[in-house]
């Protein structure tokens, strides 16, 4: 990286953010912190940071709150800190446009990947995507014109359908899709409560594009939450 | 056939007798026959016998003996009405029973309908008292496991951020840059936040106690000014950036208390103190008679205060007021349990503990009330290691 990444930390624990400030700052990252969502909003404004980091549960405005307000003004990737039994609230934040979650109490190894992952994505040079056409994402490569798809240079014959889900995961590689986004983005507004749907289609995909269907490696499932794509290395 | 069987049987015994007797006696002993059976069997019974008592009474009674012939006039008149009253008597009777038997089953099925019905309500006001401790017990693991789990993140974040360091990752990007004094901070966390779960988990350990009843008091005569500067010392440290003073009445009488207990709760109150309101700020240690029964003891602090709505909830466990939320701040926030304790301990020495504002309105005033000893001897054996219920 060569200017330093700019990292807001919003949690009410003091002793958490003076955690994580040490932590990212010894990686090389510029951090601030805020105690809640009305004070992390306000440093957003203020500093406009790279990546934000929030807990969810704080007082006056919580987490998801702060999502809300973020994604009304910015596509700033997001984290959530979450803890287990909260995931009614971390699927709420994921569907509001938070990137991605880490769960408490966590090693900031996994933090810090997803940090890297989410600044990296949104680094990544925006497509063009009424003059792409085609899409190439490590071991997957498609044409969007011909409508045709290798993986490991293997031609893979897909149903419409598919070929869009497909197509959705690797324009959100690594990033964290409820099951709710993915209805919502190919089946429409009226379809997403029907997860069913959803898993018999990435059954099906999964048994096209996977080595071995019963341990994916490139649709991964996020338990109670939905799937994250792994394009893999090439 | 029972009722055949009663009547042929009365038949031969008026027979046997029908010298001793007339005809009228040998009819009405025949028509309580019938009545006893339409009472006892019903109605169709009570018609056959009505009709074989009648033609039993033709054949024996009435002249001439043996035959079913009848000679006078009027005897077939006394036949014919015989008949009629039996036949009635016995519908009469026997449709009274029924109904009698109607009205008892009536009754039996209203005292099961509402036998049933108080079951069923039993049992949902049991399942709706099931349904809310449960809701209870749930919002109180949460509590517990948020208190659990937030030392623990600290911790854990901090370990790996050293272990990373310690272990010099090359393939880490950007790479692991930890001057000494940031490492020093990361096991002060550690430090700080092990000691935090400890404190935790002892206060658990004490709740459970008060709570399961078990709380062991140890009363005996003691000396307010004592226990105030035992709690007063071992608070030294966490108040040395405010100014206590104290209001402590002369001459106050003993008091019939578990010193260490009591000295907890006010050790409790000062930390409380120290911990929200301003360095440099007053607090003042308040001690006075409350009638010639009650001491009143209390502590007062210059901080933010308590809002009225809330004056109840800080002694329920777990119950935090809001924090100020200051992440400058590095005081590691309380238990949640401190005051729920310290109201136990009141509570089990037949206390009373509440909050009001402190002077002018302003700040936090917690005071709590004592029996004063009595003059008296106080009878150990009562008050040793007395086992006291709390609610």
């Amino acid at each position: 990286m060569t200017d330093q990444a700019r990292i807001l930390v919003v949690d009410d624990e003091p002793q958490l953010t003076r955690v994580l400030r040490t932590g990212l700052k010894s990686r090389g990252y510029d951090v601030r912190a805020a105690a809640d969502g009305l004070a992390g909003f306000e440093a957003f404004n203020d500093w406009h940071p790279d990546l934000v980091i929030t807990d969810l549960a704080m007082p006056n405005v919580d987490g998801l709150e702060l999502c809300r307000r973020l994604r009304a003004i910015s596509q700033v990737p997001i984290i959530v800190l979450s803890a287990k039994g909260e995931e009614k609230t971390k699927v709420e934040a994921l569907d509001l446009g938070a990137d991605d979650y880490v769960t408490k109490p966590f090693g900031i190894d996994e933090l810090l990947a997803r940090v890297r992952a989410s600044l990296r994505r949104a680094s990544a040079p925006a497509t063009n995507e009424a003059t792409e056409t085609t899409l190439d994402s490590g071991d997957f490569h498609v044409d969007l014109e011909t409508r045709e798809i290798t993986v490991h240079d293997k031609s893979i014959h897909l149903t419409p359908k598919e070929f869009d889900l497909l197509v959705y995961f690797i324009k959100h590689s690594g990033k964290v899709l409820t099951h709710r986004t993915l209805l919502a983005a190919l089946w429409g507004g009226n379809y997403v409560e029907q997860n069913e749907y959803l898993r018999v289609f990435v059954g099906n995909l999964r048994k096209k594009i996977e080595p071995d269907a019963s341990s994916p490696r490139y649709i991964l499932t996020e338990p109670w939450i939905g799937y994250r794509f792994d394009p893999g290395e090439h | 056939v029972a009722a055949a069987l009663s009547v042929g049987a009365l038949t031969v015994l008026l027979k046997t007798v029908s010298s001793h007797v007339n005809a009228a006696t040998v009819s009405l002993a025949l028509l309580l026959n019938v009545l006893f059976i339409a009472t006892r069997w019903g109605s169709l019974p009570a018609l056959a016998a009505s009709i074989l008592a009648m033609l039993c009474f033709n054949f024996f009674f009435l002249p001439p003996f043996g035959t079913f012939e009848i000679a006078a006039t009027d005897n077939w008149i006394a036949l014919l009405a015989f008949l009629i009253t039996a036949v009635t008597a016995g519908q009469l009777s026997a449709s009274a029973k029924r109904r009698a038997e109607e009205a008892e089953s009536g009754r039996r099925e209203i005292e099961r309908l509402y036998a049933e019905l108080r079951d069923a309500f039993e049992r949902a006001s049991h399942a709706e008292a099931l349904r809310q401790s449960e809701k209870l017990k749930s919002a109180l693991l949460d509590a517990v496991t948020h208190d659990l789990r937030t030392p623990l993140t600290s911790i854990k974040a901090s370990i790996t951020t050293l272990l990373d360091e310690v272990r010099g990752r090359v393939d880490s990007e950007p790479r692991v840059a930890l001057d000494a004094d940031l490492k020093v901070e990361m096991m002060e966390v550690i430090d700080e936040e092990s000691d935090r779960l400890s404190r935790f988990i002892n206060g658990l350990i004490e709740l459970a106690r008060i709570e399961a009843g078990e709380l062991q008091l140890r009363r005996r005569l003691g000396a307010v000014d004592e226990i105030i500067s035992a709690a007063l010392s071992r608070a030294e440290p966490i108040t040395r950036n405010h100014r206590v003073e104290l209001e402590i009445e002369k001459e106050l009488p003993g008091v019939r208390v578990d010193e260490r207990a009591v000295s907890e709760v006010v050790y409790t109150l000062v930390d409380n103190a120290a911990k929200y309101s301003p360095k440099g700020s007053t607090i003042r240690i308040i001690a006075r008679r409350s009638g010639n029964e009650l001491m009143e003891m209390g502590v007062e602090d210059e901080g933010p205060g308590i809002a009225f709505d809330l004056r109840e909830r800080v002694f329920d466990k777990f119950f935090r007021a809001t924090r100020d939320g200051d992440v400058r701040s590095r005081e590691p926030t309380g238990t949640g349990m401190g005051l729920a304790i310290a109201k136990g301990i009141v509570e089990a020495h037949d206390g009373k503990i509440w909050i009001e504002s402190g002077r002018n309105g302003k700040g936090t005033r917690v005071l709590f009330t004592l029996p004063i000893g009595d003059d008296e001897v106080i009878d150990e054996s009562r008050y040793t290691a007395a086992t006291v219920e709390i609610q």
